[in-house]
């Protein structure tokens, strides 16, 4: 196997891009439905936060990682970090706001029948929001899968290598055979998504069946 | 029992209730009425405590309601609300155990009680318990809801405008079975509502109440002869008058009539019918003035003998004017036999026509609202 994925040097890039968002997507997902639960749970001070956040957010990854790396220095756990950080952000975005768009009477009628804050939250409120939060963890796998080409500016590895070495040296068949890969990557991890999404959706919030 | 001891509250410098004090027996109907903004419904949220009242108590079988813990009072209170509420995640079998699964009742249990509420309002358990609430009608939900409320057998039911958004049919059904589940089960319910029709119908006892005090809380015979003040009367006012209301043929008669010129081909005309899924064209002259009807049984008899639909025309149609009194258009509708009168405007041109449909339509609207 070692001397085969030697061999092929793309493959090995492509494995090491899939463990990068493999491991930091699942983390900034749970990251993220945590923190949008906490928000959610102070809506006025979350009207301060979430903007400060999606500020944020807009520091350039390439920033970001450049810094990090000072601290965490040249290891795979530096990308991961990264990744993770930034794959927080739309599932937070989207948790915060799949709950708060629950609609009053589910939220007065779990009340009424006497649930707890935790029992309303897991019961009734998230899996109201599940659509919602499904989609913001497509978006941060898709984006992240765009995000680890990264990877290569700090030399940890992963399709990026292919283009800096092709930006670097004009070869535009180097930058294809990085971004290629990559694009099918983010398309058929975005499809596991959506296989995931119809799981979780509970059914009776889906297309036809439900009132939404 | 459940008693209000001069329970007041605030919100901001608005006085929502202003010391209420009451008392529910066991077993009754309570209805709380008046405009909105009276604190009806605030005071409804305060016996499961959704709302807290600044001062003053609230006493269930002579226990103050803030020594127990919100959760499990809530619990023990059936609640039903008027935006139904039902979980869209949950099938009709989980929304009506909700409550039974919090009071960690066992499955056989849950079941046993899904199965036996499903019967009580005659929907099968096998049809509709693996459904959800996105797939039922409005009326059948709010069923679901009362089951949701009455799960766990608690000895009191709220009910916020419960059939409010319900159409009228539906809500008439709905009243029936409250009452008779409430004469089955005996259960202490207080009933929020503006419709004062609803209250004298279902309370077997009304509290009226106007700017967060009662205005008179009194059985609805006891209201209905001897209201306390002018607001009351107003609101028993708007439910007597109505009836009494003059009534014209155009309240009852249908508007999506299809007219041609006489001088229409007769292709064009059974095309029209066959469009429009009618077997009768009104048939009017130039200045748009009834002339008759042509029906598709007579163009067939015609066969080809005729191109145009002028000699078809029947003129023999009862015609009644559009401000004629509804009950001599009744009379005529019944006794001529036909199938359904003409309205003609004063200008002589067709407005419409009262069908049998059309008039127990309109009928029930009148009676049911």
């Amino acid at each position: 196997m070692a001397t085969l994925l030697d061999r092929i040097p793309l493959l090995q890039s492509i494995l090491i891009h899939l463990g990068y968002v493999i491991s930091s997507v699942p983390l900034g997902f749970f990251m993220g439905v945590f923190l949008g639960i906490l928000l959610s749970r102070i809506p006025k001070l979350s009207k301060l936060i979430l903007p400060l956040l999606s500020i944020f957010n807009t520091i350039p990854g390439i920033v970001f990682i450049g810094i990090l790396f000072l601290y965490t220095g040249m290891r795979p756990i530096t990308v991961i970090i990264a990744l993770s950080v930034y794959a927080t952000f739309p599932v937070l975005k989207n948790t915060y706001a799949g709950l708060m768009d629950v609609d009053r009477q589910y939220i007065d009628a779990a009340k009424g029948c006497g649930m707890s804050t935790v029992q309303r939250l897991t019961q009734v409120e998230l899996p109201l929001a599940m659509p919602t939060i499904i989609g913001g963890l497509r978006l941060s796998t898709v984006y992240t899968v765009s995000w680890a080409v990264l990877a290569a500016m700090i030399g940890q590895g992963g399709l990026g290598d292919y283009v800096y070495r092709g930006v670097s040296s004009n070869n535009n068949t180097l930058i294809l055979t990085g971004a290629i890969p990559a694009a099918i990557l983010a398309y058929a991890l975005g499809s596991l998504v959506d296989w995931l999404q119809k799981l979780a959706v509970p059914r009776g919030l889906r297309k036809g069946g439900g009132n939404h | 029992m459940l008693r209000f001891d001069h329970v007041s509250m605030s919100y901001g410098s608005h006085q929502v209730l202003n010391d209420l004090s009451f008392e529910i027996q066991d077993g009754q109907l309570a209805v709380l009425i008046g405009p909105s903004g009276c604190g009806k419904t605030t005071t409804l949220k305060m016996i499961n405590r959704l709302i807290e009242p600044d001062t003053g108590k609230i006493y269930i079988s002579g226990e103050d309601i803030t020594k127990q813990d919100k959760v499990k009072l809530r619990r023990r209170i059936g609640y039903v609300i008027q935006q139904i509420g039902l979980f869209p995640n949950m099938t009709v079998e989980q929304n009506i155990s909700v409550v039974p699964k919090l009071l960690k009742y066992s499955k056989e249990d849950c079941t046993e009680i899904v199965h036996n509420l499903l019967d009580m309002v005659n929907m099968p358990y096998e049809q509709y318990a693996k459904k959800y609430p996105g797939e039922m009608s409005g009326g059948q939900q709010q069923r679901i809801g009362v089951l949701r409320a009455l799960a766990a057998s608690p000895p009191i039911v709220l009910m916020d405008e419960p059939f409010g958004a319900l159409d009228p049919m539906t809500r008439r059904t709905l009243q029936q079975e409250i009452r008779s589940l409430q004469q089955k089960l005996g259960k202490t319910i207080v009933f929020v509502t503006h419709d004062m029709e609803e209250a004298l119908d279902l309370g077997d006892v009304i509290i009226f109440m106007n700017r967060g005090t009662i205005e008179q809380m009194a059985p609805p015979e006891e209201m209905l002869a001897h209201p306390a003040s002018g607001l009351i009367q107003d609101f028993l006012g708007k439910q007597m008058s109505g009836q009494n209301e003059h009534l014209t043929a155009t309240d009852f008669m249908r508007t999506d009539i299809v007219s041609v010129p006489q001088n229409r081909g007769v292709h064009e005309c059974t095309s029209k019918m066959k469009r429009r899924g009618i077997d009768t064209l009104i048939v009017v002259d130039e200045t748009a003035k009834y002339l008759g009807t042509v029906s598709i049984a007579d163009i067939r008899m015609a066969g080809s003998t005729v191109s145009t639909i002028e000699p078809l025309i029947k003129s023999c149609h009862t015609t009644v004017a559009v401000d004629d009194d509804a009950k001599s258009c009744f009379e005529t509708l019944i006794s001529k036999g036909g199938n359904y009168l003409v309205v003609l405007n004063h200008d002589g041109t067709a407005a419409g026509i009262i069908t049998k449909t059309s008039m127990a339509s309109a009928m029930a609207e009148q009676l049911w609202g």
